[in-house]
């Protein structure tokens, strides 16, 4: 079988675009994610209304991502969502009485747990959670009261 | 180790609702050059190919070198295809390769001799068909009868027990018939080869066969040394060994009478 | 009314038998895996059919990237959500429109190339001149064009991502002055690989083999003159295309839904 070098080069030249554009698309357009695994530890949330936050949103403290939500439960006696996050398991300073938002992205984005620090010494560990929470906001709730206010 | 390498014996076979072959025996003495040879369409190209084993007859003893070629297993098929050789009508050359790799195409695939040594068996074979110098050229470059040339030299690469020629002489200018007939010929005693043929071309085949086969309607109609069939008592024979425009195999379609066909639209 | 019964029936019966073919051929051909004295002709078809369709897959590409990133941006500039379009981008090319257009594409190209070529090996007997020499034609030209084929398909498919959506950025960032920061931001905060682009990965490889697998046994069943390479060159392009199309939706279904 005769080997021509140019269509092997070719050839490997062509493998290597490939290569690239997959390492491109992995970096760059998907994002180095937190994956639960060993770099977390799992702190939960309880929230009276989490309207359309979803499994991966992200968790965040002052903009910037620390974490991913990773599961999302009902307690049906108390009518409260069970929201347990995956956090970076570098910040770990979070103290006991921080609180959790959930906010929205921008005026089309998505929802996010948005992480506020608290002040006590004693922090969050694995398994925690956390108290001081604020439901999603819901435009439509508050479209019901104006129109309820301006009806009196 | 009989005398005959190929014997066939009621051999029957149809493709489709066609019958292709009624009871045709045939024999192929070692040694000599046979030829089969008959009106176009008469499945002589089904015969080779059921000889090679591409395919299997309905019913009838196809026996190759002793073996019985239907009832073979792949492998056997296999080890039984190296000492086939075949040139196709169209030399069926690789065209994504060279000539030089064309050649050693078979050596690469039933043998595990070094480089160098099918280096000098390609070279040995090109050169018996007169084309060593045109190693290096890829097959669109090779006009038709050279092609039928170097693809000969790839029948022979493995010192075949025999090879089938598939129309050679067909559309080829004199001079290169000429050579084709020669390299035939020579190579059939020069290896001491057996050799089948099949053709049409009267005269060629009759100056280099031992014994001509004419096959039509799916079975032998005539058989015999060259010489001897010309002078054959079968017209049918006779028609197609003279080259006569009419006469068993008849000049006009089937039609109505012509006057009628003509005067009848008045 | 008898007479189209059967003939319905005659028809049913032959797309069952060329199924049968089609499976048959798949089946003995994978079963011929890479051989390293054979590396030689799996590299020729990584180049005959990879290689060569880069041409236009990437001017596609980038095209298509260019007019998804302008269409983004007029429909959302009206709610000021432009920070968006390279989400919307991302997603749509990873999960959609990489896969199927750069089936869409290949199909014609390199499929066509495929039928076309084993359709005139087998035309000019060479296939059958391989046989004779004890060398199975599914062996030495059906499987290495269908294991590279199926390379081929995911990798250019990524390679028409990646293309499309950088230049999504071009238009966007560079022209319509896009924060950059923000473009690759939201893509990446909002793009999953498991689930965005692993799903395409999947549809990518689904249709590597299919599209190969409709083009190789055109080619390899073709009726061997030059109107039956034809019909089968136009056959395997159009079968391949309603495939891709007709499985994209399933497995989007599947997927997403």
């Amino acid at each position: 079988m005769i080997r021509i070098r140019s269509i092997e080069i070719s050839v490997g030249a062509f493998l290597v675009a490939g290569a690239l554009a997959i390492v491109f698309l992995v970096v760059r357009v998907s994002g180095i994610n937190l994956a639960a695994g060993a770099d977390t530890y799992t702190l939960h949330a309880r929230f009276d209304e989490i309207a359309g936050l979803s499994k991966r949103s992200k968790v965040s403290m002052a903009g910037v991502t620390i974490g991913r939500v990773t599961a999302i439960e009902i307690d049906s006696e108390y009518g409260e969502a069970i929201v347990s996050m995956a956090i970076d398991q570098r910040i770990d300073n979070l103290s006991v009485d921080a609180g959790a938002r959930i906010q929205t992205e921008g005026i089309l984005g998505g929802r996010y747990v948005s992480l506020i620090p608290g002040a006590e010494d004693e922090y969050l560990v694995d398994g925690d959670t956390i108290s001081e929470t604020q439901g999603a906001f819901v435009l439509e709730n508050l479209i019901g009261e104006l129109v309820t206010r301006m009806g009196n | 180790m009989t005398d005959n390498l190929i014997e066939i014996e009621g051999l029957r076979y149809s493709r489709g609702d066609r019958l292709i072959f009624d009871g045709l025996d045939l024999v192929v003495p070692r040694g000599e050059v046979t030829a089969l040879m008959g009106p176009s369409g008469t499945g002589k190209t089904t015969l080779l190919q059921i000889i090679g084993g591409q395919l299997t007859p309905d019913a009838g003893r196809v026996v190759v070198d002793g073996q019985d070629v239907p009832s073979l297993s792949r492998r056997e098929l296999f080890e039984l295809r190296k000492g086939m050789g075949m040139l196709f009508q169209s030399s069926a050359l690789f065209t994504d390769i060279s000539v030089y790799e064309n050649v050693a195409f078979p050596l690469h695939v039933h043998t595990e001799l070094p480089e160098d040594l099918i280096r000098d068996l390609v070279l040995m074979k090109l050169n018996a068909v007169g084309l060593r110098g045109a190693r290096d050229l890829m097959p669109s470059q090779l006009s038709g009868g050279m092609a039928r040339r170097v693809a000969l030299a790839r029948a022979i690469a493995l010192d075949p027990l025999f090879i089938m020629y598939d129309e050679p002489f067909t559309g080829q200018d004199p001079i290169a018939m000429g050579v084709l007939v020669s390299l035939i010929r020579g190579l059939n005693e020069s290896l001491s080869m057996t050799s089948l043929v099949v053709s049409h071309d009267v005269h060629e085949t009759a100056s280099i066969a031992d014994q001509i086969y004419v096959i039509a309607d799916g079975r032998v109609i005539g058989h015999g040394a060259p010489d001897v069939l010309q002078e054959s008592p079968s017209i049918q024979v006779r028609q197609f060994m003279h080259g006569d425009p009419d006469g068993p195999v008849p000049f006009h379609y089937p039609a109505d009478d012509f006057l009628e066909d003509v005067l009848g639209d008045r | 009314m008898l007479r189209f019964l059967r003939l319905v029936g005659q028809r049913g019966l032959d797309v069952l038998e060329s199924l049968g073919r089609a499976g048959i051929l798949l089946f003995q051909s994978l079963c011929y895996l890479p051989d390293r004295r054979e590396l030689p002709l799996y590299v020729r078809q990584l180049y005959q059919i990879g290689v060569k369709s880069m041409g236009i897959i990437v001017l596609s590409a980038f095209s298509i990237g260019a007019v998804l990133s302008l269409q983004f941006y007029t429909q959302l500039s009206r709610f000021g959500a432009e920070e968006s379009i390279g989400l919307g981008l991302a997603l749509v090319l990873l999960r959609e429109l990489g896969p199927v257009v750069t089936g869409l594409l290949f199909a014609g190209r390199a499929g066509s190339a495929l039928t076309a070529e084993i359709g005139l090996m087998k035309a000019t007997d060479q296939l059958s001149g391989m046989a004779m020499m004890g060398v199975d034609p599914l062996h030495r030209i059906v499987a290495p064009r269908l294991w590279a084929g199926f390379v081929c398909l995911p990798l250019l498919a990524m390679v028409f991502s990646a293309v499309a959506i950088w230049g999504g950025s071009v238009v966007g960032v560079d022209w319509l002055g896009i924060d950059d920061g923000q473009f690759w931001a939201g893509m990446q905060d909002g793009v999953e690989i498991g689930e965005d682009l692993g799903k395409g990965v999947v549809k990518c490889i689904v249709f590597g083999v299919v599209v190969n697998w409709i083009s190789v046994f055109q080619g390899y069943d073709c009726v061997p003159t030059s109107e039956g390479i034809s019909a089968a060159t136009t056959n395997s392009v159009v079968f391949s295309s309603i495939a891709v199309l007709a499985l994209d939706f399933l497995m989007t279904l599947v997927m997403y839904f």
